[in-house]
Order: C-alpha cells, then structure tokens, then sequence
C-alpha cells in the first residue's frame, strides 16, 4: 500500500539470510576442493556449485567484491529453502537438472567441469534465450510479461543477493539510511554509485 | 502499551463507543475524549504503541533474515492481500490473518485488511486531496446513485480543521477541481519530473503535473519530526511523519484521560433498543479468549472499515431491523465502489545521465483531473474523470542486460538509466448490484458470518480507462519519453485500497442509510464515518474526507447529546 515504496523494489523479487561472517571466496574452495565447505540447506554438492559458478561468472571479484566473497550462494539456497514451496524448490531442481543437461549435449560435461570458454559460451547463449523481465509500477509488473528461464532468474536472484548483503549495501553502494532533506536534483559525480535502500 | 488505559474489564458503560482505531476511528477517538466523553475505542486487533511497536522501522535488509522474502507459511496466512505486491518481511505483521479471517469473491475482489491499532493508517499511500463540488454534485448531475447531502461548503471548514492537525505537505493552485488544502511546504519534483512537466503543461492546455499533496510532514508539526526521507513509512515512522492514528489522534485523545482502548475486541454486532430507538451498546468477542462481553453507550462510532463496518451492521439483527440495523431502505451493503488500478504508460527518458537524487521521497507526482471538468472538457465517451499518479526514478533492471563478467558487475553498481510513469484512479460509479452480503456458510475463527463480495468494474470504468491508458502514451511520448509503453493490468475492484459505500449518506431514508451528518437514519445515535458512508467515489483518494466527515460528525453528535437529541 505504501505505493512509491513498492515502486521501489521493482526488479528485485522477494527473498533471502543474515550473514556470517566472512569466509573464504567459495570459488577458489571449488577450485581447490571436492567438497564444499559449507553445508546447503536445499541444495545438493553439485547444484551448490552450479549455482556458486554461475554467480561468480556472472558478479567476479574485481576491485570490489565478488558475488561469492558476499556469499550469494549461501543466500540464493537459504532462499529457496525457507520461502519457496514445494513445486518451487521441485522446478528450481529440475531447471539446474536440465541447465546441465544441455552443457552436457553441447559441451560434453556438466557445468562445473567445462572449461572458461565453454562455460562463457553457455552463458552467452542463456543471456538471449532466458527472456526479459517485463516493466512494473508499484510492485506489480506492468504491459507485456516474457516467461523468465532459469538463467535470467537465477541471475536476478545473484543480483538481488549481491546488492543487498550487508558489505556492498554499506561498503560499496551509497548508503544513507537517515537521508534528511531529499535532494531532488544531484549530480551524479557527487554521489558516486547508486543508492543501496530502496 | 504502558502509556494506554486498556483495562475495560471493570467498566462496561461509557459516553461513547468507536469501533475500530484507523483513520477515521482515531479521529472520532480523539473528537469525542477532547470534547469530554468517556469514550472506548475497540480494536479487533494489538495494541501497536507508536514507535514502541515498530520492530522493524530500522532494520536494513541485510538485518532481515530473508531480506524481505516470506516463509510458506506467511504467504497461505496472506493468501488473499499477497496479490497486492505490498507484502514483506517488514511489514508482514501489520497486514490482517486471511486465514482467520477468510471471505468469498464471488467476483474477484482484493480485500485489504489491517487488524491492529492504527488499522490500515499504518499502511496506507498518504496522497491527501480536497474533494470538490464537481465530486458532491456529481450523482445529482448526472443521476447517477443518489445525490449527496452535503456540499463543499459543508466539509470546507472541517477539511481546515483535520489539515491544521494532521499536517499536509504540497503546493497551491488554486484548481476548482482539487481545492487546495492549508499546507506545509511541498515536497520537491526531481529533475526529470520538472522536466516532463514543463514539457506536458505547455502542449495540453488545462492540464498539471504537481507534486503529490501528502499527509508527510516537511517541517516539524505540532510536535512530531518531519520527513526523513527514509521511506519506510509502511513499518511504522519513529519521527510521526506521516499521519497515522497512533501517531498523530489516539496520543491526544489518549492525554485526554478520557479514551480506554481495548485490543483484541471484535466487534460481533450492535445492540438496538426498539422502545428508544436507539443502539444502547455493542456484543463483542474477545479474539484471545472467546468471552463476549456487552459494552454500552450514548453514542456509537462505527469506523471498522469500509466493509467491516457494514458488516457489523448487516450482523446487527433485530425485530425492529431484520435485514440489519439502520437497513430500511435496502442500500446497506449495496453500491461499493473502488477506483481503478494500474492503468498508464511507462517509459525511458534520455539526456540526465549526470543527474540523481538524494533520499528515498515517499511520495510522487499527480496530475489532477481535466476531463469532465467543464463543457470544453467534456467527453462523450464516459462520465466522471480520473486523475494519475507517477513519478521519475533511475531504474532499469539489471538482470535484463545481455552480459555478464568484471566489467557488467562494476557497471550494475551505478544507476540505471531514467524511468518515468504515470498511472490513473478513475472515479467507480456507484452500482446497485455491486454488494457485500453475509456469509452463514462460511464462519471466521471466532464462528461469525463472514462477508461475500461481489462487484465488479462496468462500461463507463472500462471507457475511463481506455482513456487514461491512451492518454498516458499521448502525454509521455509528447513530453520526449522513449520507449512508451502503455499498460493495463485490468485490476478487478480492492486493488485501489480505496473501497467506498454500502452504508451511504443521503437526504431521503427510503433510498440511503446514513443522513447529512452520518448518522444512521433510523437510530440516531449511530454514526458512520469510515468509506461506507459515501455517495460516490469521486477519482481522488478519499482518506483526507474521511478525516473531515469524521470531525464533523463528532462535533454534530456531542452537541446532539448536550440538546438530549440523542
């Protein structure tokens, strides 16, 4: 009901954890390891590093953090444990099961064992074949609504994890929880990147 | 809770009953106490004690769990109001219990509810408009429902009155249409809003894109903070910025000495005296305990929301009144009305890549109605007129770009492009046939009938919105927007949280239920003062008139007890 609120939120959907404190980026545990060094409430091994690859392909670390350094992964399986219901958790499973299947027939391997090129490859295609998010106001999405795949959901989820855990929300976003007076017209230059809160 | 007297076990008389605490509830609370009555204020719900019951007012997202996502079992205790979109972990425990509280859509119907103190004032949107004689003459133009019993001039002074009190933010212009309230500074139009405006007012004629008129404070008011800017409104405000019952009327009327509050109070029926026709008093059913406890009084407020409040009356069954009390002429219940609901056009607006905002401003712009407003204006397509709401924002969502990888991360960290949308409330006209009617079949947690809905949008709503629709692509495309896309979402009725009538004011009692000063025609010492008392629906958010009818009522009913009218 808070209208210009919901307006807000629009392009993230609902969802997600407290953080633990900081931990090792999984990405180099992957590389290094058989077994994860966390334990997944909703996901098996595999399908913990699926989606922990696939975050970190698409949010590395650079000279800020990476979706994994932010733990995304932890988020995006605390997530569908706790807020999706069964047909949901039931889908999602079936949508990993089936994004390996089709590395495993163009590619030869599931996901987590194609080399970079291969994996960059998937990727590229994922992003025109995943449909796009339609337009929204106040919450609710608005006008012609595409059906969203796997990748381009599970990319909004790394998104909505990534911008909204505690270190890029205060540390690398603009964070200004008690605003004051607003500002109606700023430069950009003065404020550098976008706002964290919503 | 410390601060309110909710001990109503020792004493079941009282000067004055007001059901239900939200909006219009609070200000029949605080009237009625500063005026001298003893009055009990019954809430279905908690208590919720400002600032001191806002558990999440300052959480951050990563202090929230799952950051704003629902567990299974919040969405089937919300399985009706989550198709709003508005529901998340901040504010899941101020929305009602659908589960507990269940009712049937014989056509789709969203029925928001808020079971708390502060009701649904908590929640609501805070866009604050005058109506205006082009609204009270309307049903008697174009005949249309039944005309209203009052006029501008009658609501002018108490619209005055609640404004001064509750403090309203925006700009003058003097607009017959959408009079201008006594205002605190307006909020401001960000860049691309004065943008678009400028370019929207100087190729339609008669037509303004202002700030939103809100009840936010600008400047601290009558000792409460002024706006933050946080928007956060909706889990409760810690400055009282934004006008809420328990912010802003319960804490008066509570220093009174004069109010009892009590909680978990739901409200089964009214009880009417044949011999003085009169209510003497209402049955009530403790929700925690199951107990039902009679309260009496001289005067009965009856402000549980639109549709709660008529079902209180439906509920209230006597010899005198077998089809529910106050029901002689057969309007209880019948002509509700809502506005439409997210119908306009979005789009992207190039040229202020260099440009953004500071603060989260609760509030957007507004375009008032043009059409119908005069002979020039007038359509031959529909009758009444519709208004929008909208605003300019740096959005986009980053998901949808094609590319991923260390340069796409370091690029989604900076704001997306500029948005612009506008979207229309267009006026519902006041239909017989769209009704409520107790449901015996289907019995809430407490064993009491519940409420069928069944309304729907007709032929002239469809036109207003084809209209909005169309000239919302008109309107952003000739103000240079790119990309314009026009939108329909074809709400059915509840989704404009503005849901007016079945318990209408009239002047003639065979054909309304409620007189000039909302009181009950055939038991006058009941009032109804919430959105069931309205004769039309007008396309401007009704929460500020009902703020007014209020006042206003309460002033005419302690008078009325002082002659021993009543």
């Amino acid at each position: 009901m808070d209208r210009r609120k919901a307006l807000l939120k629009t392009g993230f959907f609902a969802g997600a954890t407290i953080l633990m404190p900081s931990m090792l980026s999984l990405f180099e545990s992957c590389k290094t390891e058989t077994r994860l060094d966390w334990h997944p409430l909703f996901f098996t091994d595999v399908e913990a590093k699926t989606i922990a690859k696939l975050v970190d392909m698409i949010l590395p670390r650079t000279d800020t953090p990476g979706a994994l350094d932010v733990k995304s992964d932890i988020f995006i399986d605390k997530v569908i444990a706790k807020t999706y219901d069964k047909e949901g958790q039931d889908s999602t499973r079936a949508d990993i099961a089936a994004f390996n299947k089709n590395c495993q027939e163009n590619y030869g391997d599931i996901f987590i064992n194609l080399n970079t090129e291969d994996s960059t490859k998937v990727l590229t295609e994922a992003e025109t074949n995943s449909g796009k998010f339609g337009s929204g106001v106040w919450g609710t999405g608005v006008g012609p609504q595409e059906t969203i795949g796997f990748y381009r959901s599970m990319k909004s989820m790394a998104i909505w994890a990534y911008m909204t855990s505690e270190e890029i929300g205060k540390n690398v976003l603009s964070y200004d929880p008690i605003p004051g007076k607003y500002e109606p017209c700023k430069p950009l230059s003065e404020v550098g990147n976008k706002w964290s809160l919503g | 809770m410390a601060n309110f007297n909710i001990d109503a076990k020792k004493e079941v008389t009282y000067d004055a009953i007001v059901i239900g605490s939200g909006i219009s509830g609070g200000w029949a609370a605080k009237e009625l106490c500063e005026k001298g009555l003893k009055t009990l204020v019954l809430e279905r719900g908690p208590i919720v004690e400002h600032v001191i019951d806002y558990p999440t007012m300052n959480l951050d997202p990563w202090d929230m769990e799952l950051r704003g996502g629902l567990t299974p079992d919040q969405k089937e205790k919300h399985y009706k109001a989550i198709r709003s979109g508005w529901i998340g972990t901040d504010t899941e425990h101020f929305w009602a219990d659908d589960a507990a509280n269940p009712y049937t859509e014989e056509k789709p119907f969203l029925w928001l509810r808020g079971h708390q103190m502060g009701g649904k004032s908590l929640l609501w949107g805070k866009q604050t408009y005058r109506w205006s004689n082009l609204d009270f003459e309307a049903n008697a133009k174009d005949g249309h429902g039944v005309d209203w019993p009052i006029r501008y001039k009658d609501i002018e002074p108490w619209y005055t009155y609640v404004e001064k009190f509750a403090g309203i933010s925006g700009e003058a212009l003097g607009l017959p249409q959408l009079p201008d309230s006594h205002f605190l500074p307006p909020m401001e139009l960000n860049c691309v809003e004065k943008h678009i405006k400028s370019r929207i007012e100087e190729q339609f004629a008669g037509r303004n894109m202002i700030i939103g008129r809100v009840a936010h404070l600008t400047q601290p008011h009558n000792g409460r903070g002024q706006c933050q800017n946080r928007n956060r409104c909706s889990r409760g405000c810690p400055y009282g910025a934004y006008f809420s019952s328990n912010a802003v009327t319960l804490p008066p009327a509570n220093a009174t000495g004069n109010l009892t509050i009590r909680p978990y109070s739901i409200v089964q029926s009214l009880i009417y005296d044949e011999t003085k026709e009169k209510a003497t008093g209402v049955r009530i059913i403790d929700s925690e305990t199951n107990e039902e406890i009679e309260y009496s009084a001289k005067i009965i407020f009856v402000n549980a929301s639109t549709l709660s409040t008529t079902q209180i009356l439906m509920n209230s069954k006597s010899n005198r009144f077998e089809n529910g009390l106050g029901n002689d002429s057969g309007e209880l219940g019948h002509n509700l009305m809502d506005h439409t609901y997210r119908v306009g056009a979005i789009g992207k607006v190039d040229g202020f890549d260099d440009k953004y905002y500071k603060g989260r401003r609760p509030n957007g712009i507004y375009i008032p109605r043009y059409v119908n407003i005069d002979e020039k204006s007038k359509s031959d397509k529909f009758l009444r007129g519709f208004g929008y709401q909208g605003g300019a924002y740096r959005g986009g969502n980053p998901a949808n770009i094609e590319a991923f990888g260390a340069d796409y991360k370091d690029s989604i960290l900076k704001p997306g492009g500029w948005e612009m949308f506008i979207t229309g409330f267009a006026e519902c006209l006041p239909y017989h046939d769209n009704k409520i009617s107790l449901n015996t079949a289907v019995l809430d947690k407490w064993g009491q009938p519940t409420l069928t809905i069944n309304a729907e949008f007709k032929e002239n709503e469809k036109a207003l919105n084809k209209q909005i629709q169309e000239d919302a692509v008109e309107m952003l495309t000739k103000a240079g927007v790119k990309d314009v896309l026009g939108f329909d979402n074809e709400h059915p009725p509840g989704y404009g949280v503005h849901e007016m009538g079945t318990a209408r004011m009239g002047r003639d009692p065979k054909t309304s239920v409620l007189n000039e000063f909302n009181q009950v025609h055939a038991a006058k010492n009941v009032f109804v003062t919430d959105g069931a008392c309205m004769t039309s629906s007008s396309c401007v958010n009704p929460s500020l008139t009902y703020m007014a009818l209020t006042a206003r009522a309460a002033d005419y009913a302690v008078s009325e007890l002082k002659k021993l009218n009543i």
